[in-house]
């Protein structure tokens, strides 16, 4: 694979998603074949860029520099579970009633359906498939769900591999025909009965039967998932993949920073980065307290008229902010080689969003070239 | 089936706050804050409450500096508890201690493949979860000795959720039998009890978290059959328009160097794009939550305090003036808008 992977990881809140489509729309600006996959079930991605996006990879305009040609070009992707499933099914299906068959299954259904809290396992896949489908691609940009949610992005899952890797496929695999012959426990044997048993004990024979077709219909469909899923494992720990740690300036981003960088140190990964985002200087918290502070003595010429409540408000809220930020960027700063600060910016939810999304790319670009040096 | 729910729960004033709160919204919304400080005010009015996580690294009894809670429920203040849900130490509890098959939960559910297959099926850990529920508030008593007045939920973030809530419907159409019929069974009449499970939607004033709420309180109220029982927008910001000074923000920008001017900019855009939406969302929830929607204030601009304890604290007591519009009206729903 000759792309570059980014992966954002951080907190809930912290600004993953609009950094991720910033960083991308930099990136192709400067020239890169870019694709970026949201894979929030809730969709915020397309509110960061303002389109409307699928499933499927399209291409997203309103980027590029006016009046120079584009020499790059942005891909974007919504990670839709059920939509992802489907594809997958259709690729795999031997033949269109298997696939009408499984489109039916009880168990294949409540699988889709209950997907989203997967979302960043099969965002893992679709990584995989985004390389196979679009080898040109330069740069993949992934967004990822909030917290430790997103850790699964790096696991094997238990969910795609018991089916896979367990011998109870094999039993299951022996259920699903036995229903025209009759009684499940006829082609059963041993510790196979037992768990076949115990599985209907627990839910009834026709959920195992239901079961056994989901598991032959799928099996085809599961291996190609895990061959991708372990091709972009090897990508994630490739050493020109980029995983950048996001932190706000809040508390509990800083401890859910922690939690991501200690997870991700037990799968054997390290932040490339931790990004600071939303900082403000210094120098806001110092004017503004200098300025409200009602001090008569310093002596200084009465200022016109007292400043309000609010100005009070600001100034104090300045301070803290200020001090926190310096807390958690001290908590962060061991997490990984560099600590890059992206300063708060404005008009990102007004409508320059690209140009202003752009910006936010290139501030935290440079930064992470600026930390290289 | 369900039997052995008491109708009289145990210390219970006033019925119209059910017994179990689940705070649902996506991650970074403060669920787990507004959920401790829930928990806090329910607890400093005399109720017994458990405030319950289902997460990898439970936070909210290390904010009153307990050690992370696990399964069993640790007291972290008083009369308040708190506990984290996992999967394998649940069924054990749920096969050995209340259907007392301890020997079928050796021999055939503790095996690898059972295990595997109860980890991997869809919507099991989440049935299992919201069986466990089901159990603290009816047999937990009996079997444990474990009493509460009041379950508070921090529901894992939006899409996770809310599945939580349209789980019957999914799981009947596995056309499950056995005893995964009684516990959805079961499940399915403590959704559908008013008085036994309510929902509390929680957002932020930014818009990406609107957007999202404005389709999660839809979602609840089909998958419930019924609305939440409010919304509550989280670090909500005060006004910076001063009536008597109109122009304080210029005459404050004029005195600033460029770079704090700039950074005075981006901060007060901030935080009026946070005023503008709040009301904004508000708005848009009007009539779509049982009680309203109520805002809650950003602790770090108004009291100052920064740490997850002191927030708790100062939020329990904002949420305390709240509780008596929620419980001595059918229906107030614009009422907590007042701040």
């Amino acid at each position: 694979m000759t792309a570059r992977l980014h992966v954002l990881l951080g907190a809930g809140g912290v600004g993953k998603t609009t950094l991720a489509a910033g960083y991308a729309l930099s990136l192709a600006r400067s020239g890169s074949r870019v694709g970026l996959l949201g894979i929030d079930p809730a969709r915020r991605l397309q509110g960061a860029l303002g389109v409307t996006l699928r499933d499927e990879a399209l291409p997203v305009t309103g980027w590029e520099e006016p009046g120079v040609a584009p020499r790059g070009a942005l891909n974007a992707a919504l990670l839709r579970p059920e939509d992802c499933l489907r594809r997958w099914a259709e690729e795999s299906a031997s033949d269109p009633e298997s696939l009408a068959e499984l489109s039916r299954n009880t168990f294949f259904l409540a699988l889709a359906d209950r997907l989203a809290a997967a979302a960043d396992v099969l965002a893992a896949i679709r990584v995989a498939e985004w390389a196979e489908r679009d080898p040109a691609t330069t740069d993949l940009v992934v967004d990822t769900a909030p917290g430790l949610n997103a850790i699964d992005f790096l696991r094997r899952p238990k969910a795609l591999t018991v089916f896979l890797e367990g011998r109870l496929i094999h039993w299951l695999r022996a259920v699903a025909p036995s229903r025209s012959r009759g009684a499940l426990s006829d082609v059963l044997r041993g510790g196979a009965r037992r768990a076949v048993g115990g599985l209907s004990r627990l839910g009834g024979t026709r959920l195992i039967l239901e079961l056994g077709d989901f598991v032959s219909l799928v099996e085809a469909m599961l291996e190609r998932m895990l061959a991708r899923l372990d091709k972009a494992q090897k990508w994630l720990h490739d050493p020109t993949t980029e995983i950048l740690l996001v932190t706000a300036v809040r508390d509990d981003a800083a401890d859910a920073a922690h939690k991501i960088a200690g997870a991700l140190r037990a799968a054997g990964l390290a932040p490339t980065a931790t990004v600071l985002n939303r900082a403000l200087p210094a120098a806001l918290a110092t004017e503004l307290t200098r300025l409200t502070r009602s001090d008569p003595s310093e002596n200084q010429a009465p200022i016109e008229p007292p400043w309000p409540r609010e100005a009070h408000v600001i100034a104090t809220y300045a301070r803290l902010y200020i001090e926190m930020q310096e807390r958690v960027a001290a908590a962060v700063a061991p997490l990984s080689p560099r600590l890059v600060i992206v300063p708060a910016a404005r008009g990102l939810d007004e409508d320059a969003r690209a140009s202003a999304l752009t910006a936010l790319g290139d501030r935290l670009r440079n930064g992470l070239q600026a930390a290289d040096r | 089936m369900i039997d052995a729910l008491p109708r009289e729960p145990l210390g219970l004033k006033e019925p119209t706050l059910p017994r179990i709160c689940l705070v649902l919204g996506k991650g970074g919304v403060g669920r787990s804050t507004l959920s401790a400080a829930l928990g806090s005010a329910l607890a400093d009015r005399g109720e017994r409450v458990l405030l319950v996580e289902w997460t990898i690294a439970e936070s909210i009894a290390p904010w009153f500096g307990s050690p992370e809670a696990d399964v069993d429920p640790v007291a972290i203040a008083p009369r308040l508890w708190a506990m984290n849900f996992r999967l394998d130490a649940v069924l054990r509890t749920y096969f050995v201690d209340h259907l007392k098959l301890g020997l079928f939960y050796r021999h055939v559910v503790d095996g690898p493949h059972v295990r595997a297959f109860i980890d991997a099926a869809p919507g099991l850990a989440e049935l299992m979860f919201v069986g466990h529920l089901w159990w603290l508030t009816t047999l937990a008593e009996k079997e444990a000795g474990l009493v509460f007045d009041r379950v508070v939920v921090d529901a894992p973030a939006t899409g996770h959720g809310a599945s939580l809530l349209d789980l019957p419907g999914t799981m009947a159409s596995l056309g499950a039998t056995g005893l995964l019929a009684t516990e959805i069974g079961r499940v399915t009449g403590m959704l559908a009890d008013p008085a036994w499970l309510g929902a509390i939607v929680v957002a932020l004033p930014d818009e990406l978290a609107a957007s999202e709420t404005l389709e999660l309180v839809p979602r609840v109220t089909r998958d419930l059959g019924r609305p939440p029982l409010a919304a509550v927008i989280n670090r909500c910001v005060p006004s910076l328009e001063s009536k008597a000074h109109p122009a304080w923000i210029e005459r404050l920008s004029e005195r600033l160097s460029p770079t704090a001017r700039d950074a005075l900019e981006v901060l007060t855009g901030d935080l009026r794009g946070r005023a503008r939406r709040a009301e904004e969302l508000s708005r848009a929830l009007s009539g779509q939550t049982r009680h309203g929607t109520f805002l809650l204030d950003e602790q770090l601009a108004t009291s100052g305090k920064t740490s997850p304890r002191d927030v708790v604290r100062a939020l329990a007591e904002e949420i305390r003036t709240w509780l008596p519009s929620i419980e001595n009206s059918g229906h107030s729903p614009e009422k907590g808008d007042a701040r």
